[in-house]
């Protein structure tokens, strides 16, 4: 405890040098106009900036990217309020309150609830951060190729089991991004496969591409069949409305942690925001004594998702630094950065790379902190950002996407792909595919396909070795508990003769 | 939207079986150094095709319950979709000649043109500035070389 007080306090000394700083307020501006527009999200505004940053030594570069990720959680409610766009997918659910009670005249008082809510989430997200991390390094330092499998076959399972989509289609997404992983050159033996003699596919699928694809294009096509009509609401942030705002939340305490907690949850386990918000929407709508309320400007509506998207987005930092697996597609891409400066996320980084470990973290404090000042000063400066017009936003956030899935490999095929992958993610939207594990699969999936291989040599062929007691056991069957949740569920309510609403 | 369920779902059994015939070229049984290449596809292969027969039991069983079929999208939202698609698709085509920045200028101009009713003025600033600002910033200030394509270093000489 007392080592990672010391080690965050030299963290904080890099994360607050005058250019990391400079850097970090960069990312959170242009992570908050990212937020705000629709089409372009947390994961593909890293994704288009991991070339630039190639340019800066490690730790900047990735405060760069992680303070865009926490700019566009904060910069997405600002228009789910005002103009009741969501800007960001775990910007939804707070529209459902958001907007009626900005429209009722208290836009500012809304804005100022959701904020302060999202700086609880990240307080809340960032301790725990802090303060587990290095003891899941630790633990994770023990682990062998069936623990790191066995680690993922839990991750994945929480997308089947708690993703709330249809556990088939979950599977069936999963399967597609290991399958897409798989193409090219196979690591273990050399061997080319899924190739068919073709040298384009022999590069493989990088899924920073299919990032942009999947959530820039695909989003955009979303918001283009849905008609985007900007009317917008006059918020202005007063004194007022801050005191007002900071004791309604005293009001709601139990609303706020549980958002917060629910938010970390589904950060580490990985859910990411998205779900985080929703589920945390549910349960507070649920728990409270006046449900009617919701959907007509409750200010636990607002309370509960923004709590849990930033607890969500900040302790999705966690899974990716201790143990190489991202807590959140945004998460994914910015660890696909940390791969690009030599790094390799897992326990390794507390030992090898302490100084960067802790940058990262004590930047994710100095981050949300001066990211909280930003938004509450600055939010209807933001927000006129969609003043400009959709037919001149739309084609420059396509063009911005075709730059970034070209940078990454200098491929002009990638910017092909990216059309390609637009079309998928928004038939995939539609038809209840989840994208966010498809992804995850994606990124995954060479790590996964290595792990089972060796701890299959390890095991001589036996798949028994996935269920080696101490570590391996325990993590396999909440894992297999997990995915088969929907079945188990099932059948509780049968036993228990309740009827499905 | 039935449609294109069943056709996503017959997409999946397709990847699946590629997946499943590459395996089995591969070998996915236990070699001499171990599990071979293909094992890890062939159980992906064979998981596809096992989710997308699900799938289509599931789409099955559910459209001759309700026996109607929800649109896949609203009316008139295929025009506005194919309004952004074709041209961006044209973006990435003209690129392969003049180099992403000219390609991506001519985009907008179309694009604010033909769909936003955006006067000629602000169309020329906008599809001229842009290009050129990005241009300045990925090309120059980080040095992140973009596509040229075939005549793009002629056309823009500095």
């Amino acid at each position: 405890m007392l080592a990672d007080l010391n080690n965050l306090a030299m963290g904080l000394g890099i994360a607050l040098e005058p250019y990391n700083l400079m850097i970090a307020c960069i990312g959170l501006i242009l992570g908050i106009i990212v937020g705000v527009l629709p089409g372009l999200g947390g994961a593909n505004g890293v994704a288009i900036l991991i070339p630039v940053v190639v340019v800066m030594p490690a730790t900047t570069g990735v405060i760069l990217l992680s303070s865009i990720y926490w700019g566009a959680l904060y910069g997405g409610s600002i228009t789910s309020i005002l103009f009741n766009i969501p800007g960001e997918p775990w910007s939804v659910a707070t529209t459902f309150d958001g907007y009626p009670m900005a429209r009722k005249g208290r836009a500012g008082f809304a804005l100022v609830l959701s904020f302060m809510s999202h700086a609880v989430g990240a307080i809340v997200g960032v301790l725990i951060l802090t303060f587990l991390a290095p003891l899941i390094a630790e633990i994770a330092l023990k682990f062998g190729p069936a623990e790191i499998f066995s680690v993922m076959m839990l991750t994945f399972s929480a997308f089947v089991g708690l993703g709330g989509k249809s556990p088939v289609k979950t599977v069936a997404a999963i399967l597609f991004g290991f399958s897409l992983a798989a193409v090219g050159m196979d690591i273990v033996s050399g061997q080319l496969r899924m190739t068919f003699g073709s040298v384009t596919l022999m590069g493989g699928f990088n899924f920073i591409v299919a990032v942009i694809g999947l959530f820039g294009l695909g989003e955009i096509f979303l918001t283009v069949e849905e008609g985007l009509k900007v009317e917008g609401i006059v918020g202005r942030v007063r004194m007022r409305d801050i005191v007002d705002g900071f004791k309604e939340l005293l009001l709601y305490p139990k609303t706020l942690f549980m958002g917060a907690i629910i938010g970390c949850w589904m950060g580490v386990t990985p859910g990411g925001a998205t779900p985080a918000s929703f589920m945390a929407y549910g349960f507070a709508k649920e728990s409270s004594k006046n449900s009617k309320e919701f959907g007509q400007g409750a200010s636990a509506g607002i309370i509960a998702p923004e709590a849990a998207a930033h607890g969500a987005g900040t302790s999705a930092t966690l899974p990716m630094i201790t143990l190489g697996i991202p807590g959140s597609p945004t998460m994914a891409v910015i660890m696909g950065g940390l791969m690009i400066f030599g790094l390799t996320p897992g326990p390794m980084l507390f030992k090898e790379h302490a100084d960067f470990v802790w940058g990262l973290i004590a930047s994710c404090w100095v981050g949300n902190f001066i990211g909280f000042f930003m938004v509450m000063a600055f939010a209807p400066l933001f927000a006129a950002v969609l003043k400009v017009r959709f037919a001149i936003l739309m084609p420059a956030i396509i063009y911005v996407c075709a730059i970034g899935a070209y940078a990454v490999n200098n491929r002009m095929i990638d910017v092909y792909y990216m059309l390609v992958f637009g079309v998928l993610g928004y038939l995939f939207k539609k038809l209840d595919y989840p994208i966010a594990p498809m992804v995850l699969a994606l990124v995954l999936g060479n790590m996964a396909e290595q792990a089972m291989r060796q701890a299959l040599i390890m095991g001589q062929g036996s798949p028994l070795i996935f269920f080696q007691p101490p570590i391996a056991l325990p993590i396999m069957l909440v894992a297999l508990f997990i995915f088969f949740w929907p079945v188990i569920s099932g059948w509780k309510d049968k036993l228990l003769g309740k009827k499905k609403a | 939207m039935r449609k294109a369920d069943i056709v996503i779902a017959l997409f999946f059994m397709v990847i699946g079986f590629v997946l499943l015939f590459d395996a089995v070229r591969l070998g996915f049984q236990w070699g001499v150094t171990g599990p071979e290449s293909g094992l890890f596809p062939f159980y992906l292969g064979l998981g596809l095709v096992v989710c997308s027969l699900l799938t289509l039991r599931t789409i099955y069983a559910k459209y001759k319950k309700d026996g109607y079929d929800k649109l896949l999208m609203p009316k008139g939202a295929l025009k506005p979709i194919l309004w952004v698609l074709i041209p961006s698709v044209g973006m990435v085509v003209i690129t392969e000649f003049v180099g992403l920045h000219i390609a991506a200028g001519i985009f907008l101009g179309f694009y604010m043109r033909s769909v936003g009713k955006i006067g000629w003025g602000t169309t020329l600033m906008v599809s001229f500035l842009v290009p050129l600002s990005l241009y300045i910033a990925f090309d120059k200030l980080f040095l992140v070389p973009l596509p040229q394509g075939l005549w793009g270093g002629i056309l823009i000489p500095f």
